[in-house]
């Protein structure tokens, strides 16, 4: 309910006169119940200036107490909510309107300029620096939307749909007076200008924020901190913005973590992102897109899950019709200190990049790689990186390390590693690897596949390695669905799963993971207008994040067929967990081997500096046999062996 | 004909561009006859063609000396 405000008495006005405070129309000064004049003191009011009750305290996020009140600050046309702390607003608040609980003290000025939609429907470049995959972004944009947007370019009907779903927002957001939110805090800022402080808020120490949103709330708030600079921006819940960090045109996901001195233009940050020392320009950082290193530049590229190692570049520019060309890292890929790519190309999901790369090349067919260079000649191993401690690590840490506190998640999120997106490029990778295997002179050492070089001899290990991934996630996928549906007897379970049948390739839409038939009906509905608002397109997205599974087994149960030409039976499912058996066992004795090798001799050279090499490596590394992970993959050969006894159980 | 011995250090010396007689038995792959992380697949690759077997993918991971090539070969041969 809105508060009552009445003007001010004549006692009242007498008070405020001998504090200190002038105002050019004291008739247009006005106060709700509760309110206190000895609160008030040293301040000048022009227009419009309505205080609230003042009594009490209100604490800080630096565990200081203020006694509520407005002291030395200049107000023009701004309405006050009960027990707010001002103090110190050397400049003006003008046209703001704040709630109950606020602190701003030691401000420049927090301003509002006439209407506003506080950076929603401001137009973001990622992915192509020369522009053409522009997104309207707002505060509900996700990763999911604004993937559409940005790829989906051809699709007209639905880009303008899309366009007008931001822009009904944007018009709904639309103010004419700024607003900060219940209890959000604002201390030690330069300017503020034209932004939307949302409850709950933090912003400590910025200097200067112009045309922009900060989303907060009580369980997920969001920060600002010291020399931040932000024009057009938009932060959403539980992100953090500080330590000099410059964002321009920019969009900061809920839980996305972006300072010491990172730069980024025309770039999206979706959940989960850290963004530290480097530059980001055009930059679509889909969920846990992480870049800690000074010299890191990504640029004109979709990246998701996504580590990038020091000194990470791409070149986009080949000085000839400007900065056109565009890359794409899918998910779970990583770049390694001073990698290079050359764009366009793109890189399979979960793959390692190292080394500088001048060739255009696509490995997407190719997943869990290694891409290497020697002597300038780009070279992939395929299927090698899912045997690595690295990719089981990060698998294992992506879960975990979800910092998102809302209740609200705007990004959809399916995390398995192994998923119908990976494995219909496994199995495409193994036709790949056996075709290019048979199809080399045995005196050929190289074989060229996609503008990357691939060793003959090793195309038959990278097809057994990925069989093994093949055997793995058939096997997981049964004990998945057993887990699920708790079955006496395996045939019950082997029927089709409800929601999407189409034998469609799947796709990640920067982090949720769909069949194509699933997408495509939603770009269909949004481009006849049945998807006309943004509550009806994250309905629709809840939707197809909601038939994963049963998508999923769909997907499992084709999958057989087309490897076998028959549809599965118990009998099967033997077979597939006898191999599944064997994969997961082989796959974890693996890692272990990899793993085993970060505690090596040559791994202790950097320890030990005056002595007592392996005494100090194991002080500071600890052992192979203490390792908190080793010692979990370890156990995981006993959950091998009971999921397998499970299933064994009600094949019989 | 030649022993398992002198056939790795053959199939070793070819890849890894490196004198065979440096491939003795105690000669780690890695540290001492320099092979990079990707030459091990095809080193594994290679001495499965040698050998007419197919090495375990974990097993052959593990093996980090020409020594221990040679025992993983003839355990392997000893089971065809």
């Amino acid at each position: 309910m809105a508060k009552s405000y009445v003007q001010l008495k004549d006692s009242e006005v007498e008070v405020l006169k001998k504090n200190g405070c002038r105002a050019e129309d004291w008739k247009k000064i006005s106060a709700a119940a509760g309110f206190n004049p000895e609160l008030v003191g040293g301040t000048y009011m022009t227009g419009e200036v309505k205080f609230g009750a003042l009594s009490g305290k209100v604490k800080g996020a630096d565990g200081v107490e203020r006694p509520c009140g407005v002291f030395r600050t200049n107000l023009n046309n701004v309405t006050m909510g009960d027990n707010c702390c001002v103090m110190n607003v050397q400049g003006w608040i003008s046209n703001v309107d704040i709630e109950d609980g606020v602190i701003i003290e030691n401000v420049g000025k927090i301003i509002c300029t006439g209407e506003t939609s506080f950076g929603n429907g401001h137009e973001i470049a990622p992915f192509n620096e020369g522009g053409g995959r522009e997104i309207k972004m707002t505060n509900e944009t996700s990763s999911q939307i604004a993937y559409l947007t940005a790829v989906y370019r051809d699709r007209k009907e639905f880009i303008s749909a899309m366009n007008k779903i931001a822009d009904g927002y944007t018009n709904a957001f639309k103010r004419s007076r700024g607003f900060v939110g219940k209890e959000a805090q604002i201390m030690n800022a330069d300017e503020i200008v034209n932004v939307y402080i949302a409850e709950y808020a933090q912003i400590n120490g910025a200097k200067s924020l112009v045309n922009g949103t900060v989303n907060s709330c009580k369980e997920s708030i969001s920060f600002i901190g010291n020399g931040v600079v932000a024009e057009d921006f938009i932060l959403q819940d539980g992100a953090s913005v500080k330590d000099g960090a410059m964002i321009f045109t920019s969009l900061v996901g809920q839980g996305t973590k972006i300072g010491k001195q990172f730069s980024a233009e025309n770039s999206v940050f979706f959940a989960n992102c850290e963004g530290f020392h480097g530059e980001a320009c055009s930059l679509f950082a889909g969920p846990y897109t992480v870049s800690h290193h000074r010299s890191t530049l990504l640029i004109a590229g979709i990246f998701s899950f996504f580590n990038a190692g020091s000194g990470t570049n791409q070149s986009n520019h080949m000085y000839k019709l400007g900065p056109i060309h565009q890359g794409t890292l899918e998910r779970g890929s990583k770049t390694g200190s001073f990698s290079y790519l050359l764009w366009p190309s793109r890189v399979g999901a979960f793959t390692a990049v190292i080394g500088k790369h001048y060739a255009n090349f696509d490995t997407v067919d190719l997943p869990f790689s290694y891409i290497t260079e020697d002597a300038g000649t780009s070279i992939i191993t395929p299927g090698m990186n899912y045997f690595t401690v690295g990719t089981m690590r990060d698998a294992d840490k992506w879960p975990n390390r979800d910092r998102r506190k809302s209740p609200r998640k705007l990004d959809l999120l399916i995390f398995d590693v192994l998923s119908p997106f990976t494995m219909q490029k496994v199995v495409k990778a193994i036709d790949i690897c056996g075709k290019l295997f048979e199809g080399a002179a045995k005196d050929e050492r190289f074989v060229k596949y996609n503008g990357i070089m691939t060793n003959r001899l090793g195309l038959k290990a990278s097809k057994r390695y990925y069989q093994l991934v093949l055997d793995k996630y058939m096997g997981d996928t049964i004990i998945k669905r057993f887990k699920k549906l708790n079955p006496s007897n395996i045939a019950d379970i082997l029927k089709a799963g409800t929601g999407s049948t189409v034998d469609a390739e799947w796709v990640d839409l920067s982090g949720l993971i769909c069949s194509k038939d699933r997408s495509e009906k939603l770009i269909a509905d949004v481009a006849a207008g049945k998807i006309a608002d943004m509550k009806a397109l994250h309905a629709a997205l809840g939707t197809i994040f909601a038939g994963y599974e049963e998508d999923e087994w769909n997907f499992f149960l084709r999958t057989f067929k087309k490897i076998n030409g028959t549809d599965i039976t118990p009998a099967a499912v033997t077979k597939i967990m006898d191999a599944w058996k064997e994969a997961s066992t082989k796959l974890v004795d693996m890692v272990l081997v990899d793993g085993s090798k970060e505690f090596e001799e040559k791994t202790r050279t950097g320890f030990g500096l005056d002595g007592n090499k392996d005494a100090d490596f194991e002080a500071v590394r600890g052992t192979f046999e203490t390792n908190k992970f080793i010692k979990k993959l370890q156990a995981s050969k006993n959950d091998i062996t009971a999921d397998f006894d499970k299933i064994k159980a009600v094949t019989k | 004909m030649a022993s398992t011995l002198e056939r790795i250090q053959k199939v070793t010396a070819e890849l890894l561009g490196v004198p065979a007689a440096k491939a003795i038995e105690s000669a780690k792959f890695v540290e001492d006859l320099g092979a990079e992380s990707t030459q091990s697949i095809e080193l594994v690759v290679s001495l499965e063609e040698e050998f007419g077997i197919e090495m375990d993918e974990a097993g052959a991971l593990g093996v980090k000396t020409v020594g221990d090539a040679v025992k993983f070969i003839d355990a392997a041969l000893a089971k065809k």
